[in-house]
């Protein structure tokens, strides 16, 4: 889930901040940068795959840092931010949905941290201003939010409540977070403005946002401690019948296996990467870190690296046998488990996501009723595994599976009706043939009360009986004028011809072999 | 597609279309032709010779409501076969209604035969006594009754099953007068909502309705002025809104209720361009053909949302009132073994069903094949954004992602935690996941009885196939073993048969017999120094793995127990074993403390916490064992008795290498007759420690333990 960190530049954020202790002028934008500084330092040490670009705007906006990883890169952009004029936010707004559009489309799920003092300018491109003139913008004006990708928006004001709330400014922007569905938080500093508490701010942005998601990944007796990234987010399912978010388990359980073939490019809700980690229980006793702690860490990472483990493991097999580890998320919740290689032949072990349910991909059924081979009578896969058990078949076939009559289009009705013609001219060879179309016909005319039609085909029949020639099979003329004879009394709709389940049969004719003629 | 979750009248599921009601007027107008001439006599001219081609066949208004109504069912159940229902109600001097809002009552050939039962309108009837009223009250009425799926929601909300929800629509096909007869139709569904709602607030199985749409369709016969206007939907109520549509039979209803289907249930068109198909008449050409598919609207999500829609090769296509995400044909096709990122499926419907372009394409994909889908872009970059692949003889469109995506470098899975580890035992975990594939369980109506449903079985046998699974080659011996395979794969059974027992005895009196051969052992010589451990001190270590693997199953079933039993009594120690013991116990602690280490961060399995223990237990005893009998100087040689013990045994037959089954169960028969010379046994426990070898086998078959405890000791 990429960030983007949304700085104000604006002049305001040079305003000092009043400083009891210390005699040194502070202002809002050191700590703005600091906070930001701590997020960054953060992020590059636990969660640093996640891309992160530093936008800075006042009444125009500049992309100062695309997405990185480079968290280095991200701390020295913040700190040769310079200032400049007014706040305009709509326009900044404008600017961060294009570079996330343009750089990761429209369904991938993204953070927006916006760092303001909270003056969000006044007149002309003020916050005010734009949730002001809302309504009756033509459509290439629209305001910016809702993003066209679900996004989450965290306010970081630095200021406190108490001074947001004295003008409408918490008021524009909890309207704000509301134009964005809700999704987000606003966060305000308490107390006093400094150091201490923008990092306690700061600090609680992390933990709603950016904490690594740690879970165990069990198969059976064998486990392994993971992290998930990016951190699953709750999922919301109907939301009359069912309103709470659905969380995905810190137990991630496995519940067997499937083929690649057989669970075949499910759709998923989101894909996060399995990574194991090493928990060091030791760690109390080992005491508060010293200087050394790099050089442990490193030694500590060579040591998990020799340990084996179980996500290896099971990431190895998964790839080699072209297998996916089906895994329970949660109550009727399941994800898939697999080794999903990047271009430069690296892998890792990969989680999908599929929609909460208890049947998330038709093809498997209830993965409820998904269960061991064993408790088959007979392998499902057979001895030599030429089988699978795989795909389930739905109950009814789907219309273009079955060979449906539709007669919207004259070619469709033509096209059955000189089938059957065809199909006459080659009698008796064709006899079989002649009667499931036939057959198909009756049953639709019926259906759509069509009589006319069928009075129409006898007709046709009847003259092709005496059109045929003098070399024609015996059988022809008897089937033609006994199939004629039929359609007509079904075109009565007399109940005792016209049923739909009944069909026409065959005539037993001396030279069919059937026994007694008419 | 995690967007289209949010916030979206769709996340729904009672919404106003989980129930439609089709009013199909049956009244005797209805007989009226369409005017809709419709040749089917079509070869007879090219035949020629003055031959009276058959007059052309019109359809009745009738027909083309009933044709266009199962056209649009035809395209509903495809996309939707389950949850989205219909009822379907023929109206004239009263009302029938053709099925249920029951799941298996949904479908169009249950609907077609009900259908061929009531027959074309009868003209000759009373137009007085007909009316479609009869049927929109039925509709009503239906409207209310509770469907199994709203049943089920409410159930299992008890307490706030008021969260289910009763919308749903009504499509009238008819041939109205006016549209004052309009206003009557709406006011009347209008009070028979309310009237009904009163009845079912005091009904369970009734339930009120909430919101309704009618959807009024006036259809004339063409070359006819319509007698009703167009209105757009507009509210009648707070419970009912209302639309009128005034359409030609024929050709124009089709396209109608085509555009509503889509309307109503979110439905979106792709037309797939560029298909290579053979030509009938010329088999070594191919021409290329389009095809029109219907789908959920959110396959278009992508496009959508960047406004990209036309560019992408939207085309409005039948008089301009339909629109189409045109997508091409891709080759090269893709595999089945290949995963790829998708992030939506939806079942399709071909608009065309039965063209042959359609059925071509739907046959190839129903024969199992995939064909990815490329979004023809302005650039000219090729961007492959969709998948039509088909499941179990139902087709899906896949959404493909074609962004870039966030995870992409991750670190490699070899840089983390177990990277640097290379004996992990890959091939054997494979085995082990071909083993633990599931497959579907039919639901059988006494699964309650039956105890866990199947999922819950297939995670008891995962905990049971790991209770002890060393994940390396070096942590293991008995896994590295081709004479272990037979008990190993047996004894994780949930049961065994007295077949499997025998098997596991079996295995074991193999092991039994290659420590007599002194055949080497696939030990790991990992964190040992020099050539590893003796040959004996190898034996050793297997047997307590193999115990450690036994022991964990031990209380799954009393034949477990036995193979247990087995183990023991075969391995039942000489007394030179136990002074080796002793020398091997240093290096063997050592072992056991790495073991430990390794299995550090996997603490909570059950076995190592149990086979920790048992081995304090047992090293308690070894040591009291010990300090009784005089010990080896740790230097002294190998005990040379060891060999020409081992040629007495040795039968001529017994070749060196794998043992047949053959060889076992003569082994088995010799040994089973070598019980009978007592005095062998007797004359060899007179010479040095020779004893001890036979007496463990005899234990093994059956022989009273005290007897031979007497004999030897």
């Amino acid at each position: 889930m990429p960030t983007v960190v949304l700085m104000d530049a604006s002049l305001s954020m040079t305003r000092p901040v009043s400083q009891e202790q210390c005699t040194e002028e502070l202002q809002r934008k050191h700590l703005a940068v600091a906070g930001l500084t701590m997020l960054f330092e953060h992020m590059a040490n636990n969660y640093k795959l996640e891309f992160t670009s530093l936008v800075a705007f006042s009444s125009l906006w500049e992309l100062l840092v695309p997405f990185t990883r480079d968290y280095s890169t991200l701390q020295e952009a913040l700190s040769n931010l310079e200032d400049y004029d007014k706040t305009c936010l709509e326009s900044a707004l404008h600017g961060i949905s294009n570079v996330v559009q343009q750089e990761w489309g429209h369904a991938c799920p993204t953070q927006v941290v916006l760092v303001t003092d909270g003056s969000l300018g006044i007149g002309k491109g003020s916050l005010r201003h734009s949730l002001q003139t809302l309504k009756g913008r033509p459509e290439d004006k629209k305001f910016p939010l809702p993003f066209p990708f679900p996004a989450k928006l965290f306010i970081m004001c630095i200021a406190n409540a108490d001074e947001l709330q004295m003008t409408d400014t918490m008021h524009n922007l909890e309207q704000l977070l509301q134009l964005n569905g809700g999704d987000g938080q606003i966060f305000t500093m308490e107390g006093q403005l400094c150091l201490k508490s923008v990092q306690s701010m700061f600090g609680r942005l992390i933990d709603a946002a950016y904490s690594p998601f740690p879970a165990v990944l069990r198969c059976g007796n064998l486990a392994s401690d993971v992290q998930v990234f990016p951190r699953p987010e709750p999922v919301f399912l109907d939301e009359e019948i069912d309103p709470m978010p659905r969380h995905i388990l810190t137990d991630l359980e496995i519940v067997g296996f499937i083929e690649i073939g057989d669970i075949s490019s499910p759709p998923v809700m989101s894909r996060h990467l399995v990574l194991p980690i090493a928990v060091n229980k030791e760690v109390d006793d080992v005491g508060p870190g010293t200087t050394e702690e790099p050089e442990e860490e490193t030694s500590a990472n060579q040591q998990a690296g020799k340990v084996p483990n179980f996500c290896v493991l099971l990431h190895g097999s998964l790839k080699v046998e072209g297998m996916v580890a089906l895994v329970q998320l949660g109550p009727e919740w399941y994800g898939m488990l697999y080794s999903q290689a990047d271009s430069k032949k690296k892998s890792n072990l990969m989680m999908s996501l599929f929609e909460p349910g208890p049947e998330p991909l038709p093809w498997l059924g209830k993965v409820s009723q998904l269960g061991p081979i064993s408790d088959a009578a007979e392998n499902p896969y057979g001895e030599d595994d030429s089988k699978s058990p795989f795909p389930l078949q739905p109950k009814i076939k789907r219309s273009y599976a079955q060979n449906v009559t539709v007669w919207i289009k004259a070619s469709g009705l033509q096209t059955d009706v000189q089938k059957i013609l065809r199909n006459a001219r080659k009698l008796p060879e064709k006899t079989q043939t002649f009667y499931k179309e036939l057959n198909r016909l009756r049953k639709a005319a019926l259906a759509f009360g069509f009589w006319e039609l069928l009075k129409g085909v006898a007709e046709l029949l009847e003259r092709e009986c005496t059109l045929l020639p003098d070399t024609a099979h015996p059988d022809a003329a008897f089937q033609l004028s006994h199939a004629a004879k039929q359609l007509k009394l079904a075109s009565t709709g007399d109940s005792q011809y016209a049923a739909f389940d009944q069909n026409i049969n065959p005539m037993h004719t001396d030279f069919s072999g059937g026994g007694a003629g008419m | 597609m995690q967007n289209s979750h949010r916030a979206e009248p769709e996340m729904k599921m009672f919404s106003v279309s989980h129930k439609t009601a089709f009013v199909v007027d049956h009244c005797p107008y209805m007989a009226e032709s369409s005017r809709q001439q419709v040749e089917c006599d079509v070869l007879t001219k090219s035949r020629g010779q003055g031959m009276i081609p058959l007059a052309p066949v019109s359809k009745s208004l009738w027909t083309c409501a009933v044709e266009c109504s199962m056209e649009y069912c035809r395209i509903l159940y495809d996309v939707y076969p389950l949850k989205k229902l219909i009822n379907y109600i023929v109206s004239d001097s009263e009302f029938h209604i053709l099925n249920s809002w029951r799941q298996e009552d949904q479908s169009t050939h249950e609907l077609m035969s009900a259908l061929a039962a009531v027959g074309p309108p009868n003209p000759q009837e009373d137009p007085e006594c007909c009316s479609v009223l009869h049927g929109l009250v039925a509709a009503v009425e239906s409207l209310c009754k509770i469907t199994e799926y709203q049943h089920e929601a409410r159930t299992i909300l008890m307490d706030t099953a008021d969260r289910v929800a009763n919308r749903g629509r009504i499509i009238c096909l008819t041939n109205a007068k006016s549209d004052t007869h309009v206003r009557m139709l709406e006011d009347c569904v209008q009070e028979t909502i309310l009237e009904q709602n009163k009845m079912a607030a005091g009904s369970d199985r009734l339930m009120p309705i909430q919101q309704c749409e009618l959807v009024l369709v006036h259809i004339f016969p063409q070359g006819e002025d319509t007698l009703v206007s167009d209105r757009p939907k507009k509210e009648v109520s707070s419970l009912l809104t209302s639309e009128v549509h005034s359409v030609r039979a024929g050709r124009h209803l089709a396209t109608k209720l085509n555009i509503l289907v889509q309307q109503h249930f979110d439905l979106a068109s792709t037309t797939i361009t560029n298909i290579p198909m053979k030509e009938e008449q010329h088999a070594n050409t191919s021409a290329n053909y389009d095809v029109e598919l219907l789908h959920h609207r959110d396959a278009h999500l992508e496009f959508f949302k960047s406004g990209d829609l036309h560019m992408a090769g939207s085309t409005s296509r039948d008089s301009g009132l339909k629109e189409t995400v045109t997508l091409k044909w891709c080759t090269p096709r893709t595999n089945s073994v290949e995963l790829h990122y998708c992030t939506g499926a939806y079942r399709i419907s071909p608009t065309d069903v039965n063209s042959r372009p359609s059925s071509c394409l739907t046959n190839f994909l129903l024969n199992g094949r995939s064909v990815l889908l490329e979004q023809p872009r302005k650039s000219g970059s090729k961007v492959i954004s969709h998948m039509l692949s088909s499941h179990g003889g139902e087709i899906f469109l896949h959404v493909l992602n074609s962004t870039r995506s966030t995870l992409e470098d991750p670190p490699s899975i070899s840089e983390g935690c177990g990277g640097r580890v290379t004996d992990y035992r890959i091939t054997d975990f494979g085995e082990f996941m071909r083993e633990n594939r599931l497959t579907p369980v039919p639901e059988s109506p006494d699964a309650e009885a039956s105890g866990k449903p199947p999922a819950e079985r297939a995670k008891a046998q995962l905990e049971r196939y790991t209770r002890y699974w060393p994940m390396i080659i070096s942590q293991t011996t008995i896994f590295n073993m081709q004479a272990v395979v037979p008990l190993a794969n047996l004894i994780v059974k949930e049961s065994l048969s007295e077949e499997d027992l025998l098997t596991c005895q079996k295995t074991v009196y193999n092991l039994v017999d290659m420590e007599r051969k002194n055949d080497p052992l696939p030990i790991s010589t990992v964190g040992s120094r020099g050539k590893g451990p003796k040959r004996d001190e190898q034996y050793r270590i297997m047997w307590n793995e193999l115990e450690t693997l036994v022991k964990t199953h031990v209380a799954g079933s009393e034949r477990h127990q036995r193979v247990l039993d087995c183990i023991i009594a075969c391995r039942s120690k000489p007394p030179e074993e136990d002074e080796r013991k002793k020398r091997g116990r240093k290096r063997e602690d050592k072992e056991d403390k790495a073991e430990k280490n390794i299995n550090k961060d996997s603490e909570d399995k059950s076995w190592q916490e149990s086979e920790r223990l048992k081995g304090v237990v047992e090293r308690g005893k070894e040591e009291q064992g010990e300090s009784e009998v005089i010990k080896d100087s740790p230097d002294s040689p190998e005990p040379l008795n060891k060999k020409p013990r081992l040629e007495e045994i040795q039968l001529p037959e017994k070749a060196k290498g794998p043992v047949s089954l053959l060889t076992m169960w003569t082994n088995r028969i010799t040994v089973a007759n070598s019980k009978k010379h007592q005095e062998f046994a007797g004359r060899i426990s007179s010479v040095n420690n020779k004893a001890e070898l036979y007496q463990h086998l005899k234990d093994e078959n059956g022989m009273d333990l005290h007897e031979n405890g007497k004999a030897t000791r």
